[in-house]
């Protein structure tokens, strides 16, 4: 059980670090990992174990941030500014500008965006994880780095 | 192509995913096109930035925290009735069970449905059964003789077919009709009253219509009526 914890964690704390944010990742951290140990005996091996842990994550992440209410988060018709100035050149703040980006989308586009940027998993994989379907995750993608975009603002190199 | 079709297959090119000639009409737009370049550039950013991101490690007291969890769910669970443990135990297969379950139910109503066809076909054996104190049979019109033509031609027999079935279900109805009203010597008057009027009207149809099936058909709601009426009063007697 221990073994299994830590070859998980990393994955685990990362992603709800980044959906749910700092100061509850440790809470739905626990909560999967407790899933994880008292489901072990059903799980059914229909998908990989990592897919199945995963799903769980990001599953009990979604949900806590539906329990938590965050309603402020954005919405599609409803965009704030983002207050951070962008370094168009070399950008050091980049990684915090990024997880503060991060934290202000729906929590749909957090969910893929961790999963296939930050996690680096292939799209099917991630498919398998939100149970939705190939096109479905690629086009929730492309739809969630362009808010990011709109979110962060020029990042790239202006030369 | 138009700016809107290229970026909206910009993720998928920055992402490697359009091979070959498929990611040459956005290659060739973003060597002229000024501000899908910057589009693509900021995105190729943002995904490398997000790729980038610095891993975070978990707390030391996470550990700690699961198997405290782990350790109150299993008082939790302790502390549960019996039953409720073993419900939560064969939760996870209920949606087995339901399949076989249903498919349990499925295979029973088509035998009883195949047994009910069966019954409809041989009545006779199921009226001896049914009957409660086989009181001495009453005389019943003997069913038509087979007739076989000396060549061997079974066509008359074939045809006189339908009259014989009927025949053997008016017997079979006969016989179970006789059973029942020995049965019904012990009933009330007013009871034996309306099953009388019941059978009359009943036999007065089957005796109405055409022979054949649906002489038959009569005879076998009359069969019906009697079983039901006979089964009422076995239970009545328990």
């Amino acid at each position: 059980m221990e073994m299994l914890y830590h070859q998980f964690k990393r994955r685990v704390f990362g992603m709800a670090h980044r959906i749910v944010g700092a100061t509850d990742a440790e809470e739905v951290a626990q909560e999967v990992f407790v899933r994880v140990f008292r489901g072990l005996a059903a799980f059914r091996g229909d998908s990989a174990l990592s897919t199945w842990i995963y799903r769980l994550t990001v599953n009990a992440s979604l949900s806590h941030l539906a329990r938590r209410g965050r309603r402020q988060e954005v919405s599609d018709d409803n965009m704030p500014e983002v207050p951070a100035t962008p370094e168009p050149e070399r950008d050091p703040g980049l990684a915090s500008r990024i997880q503060a980006c991060l934290e202000q989308l729906p929590a749909g586009y957090r969910a893929i965006l961790v999963l296939h940027d930050v996690e680096g998993l292939s799209h099917e994989e991630c498919a398998a994880i939100l149970e939705c379907r190939v096109g479905t995750c690629k086009s929730q993608l492309h739809k969630a780095r362009a808010r990011m975009r709109d979110l962060l603002g020029p990042v790239g190199d202006r030369t | 192509m138009s700016c809107e079709t290229i970026r909206a297959q910009l993720t998928a090119y920055l992402d490697g995913e359009l091979e070959g000639d498929r990611g040459t009409p956005v290659r060739g737009h973003l060597r002229t096109c000024e501000a899908c370049r910057q589009v693509a550039t900021d995105e190729a950013a943002l995904r490398d930035g997000l790729r980038a991101l610095p891993p975070v490690d978990p707390p030391a007291s996470l550990w700690a925290g699961v198997q405290a969890q782990l350790a109150a769910a299993e008082v939790r669970e302790s502390q549960r009735p019996a039953w409720r443990r073993a419900l939560s135990r064969w939760a996870p297969l209920a949606p087995r069970f339901g399949m076989a379950l249903g498919a349990l139910a499925a295979a029973t109503v088509l035998l009883v449905w195949r047994a009910h066809r069966h019954d409809e076909a041989v009545q006779a054996p199921i009226a001896e059964r049914d009957v409660v104190a086989p009181p001495p049979p009453a005389p019943a019109p003997p069913p038509p003789p087979v007739v076989v033509a000396p060549d061997g031609d079974v066509s008359a027999e074939l045809a006189a077919e339908p009259a014989r079935d009927t025949a053997d279900v008016a017997q079979a109805a006969a016989k179970l009709l006789a059973d029942a009203r020995g049965e019904a010597a012990g009933w009330p008057a007013d009871r034996k009253q309306v099953f009388e009027a019941h059978v009359a009207e009943l036999q007065a149809a089957a005796d109405a219509a055409a022979v054949g099936r649906p002489r038959q058909h009569a005879y076998r709601a009359l069969i019906r009526y009697l079983q039901r009426a006979a089964i009422r009063e076995e239970v009545a007697l328990r």
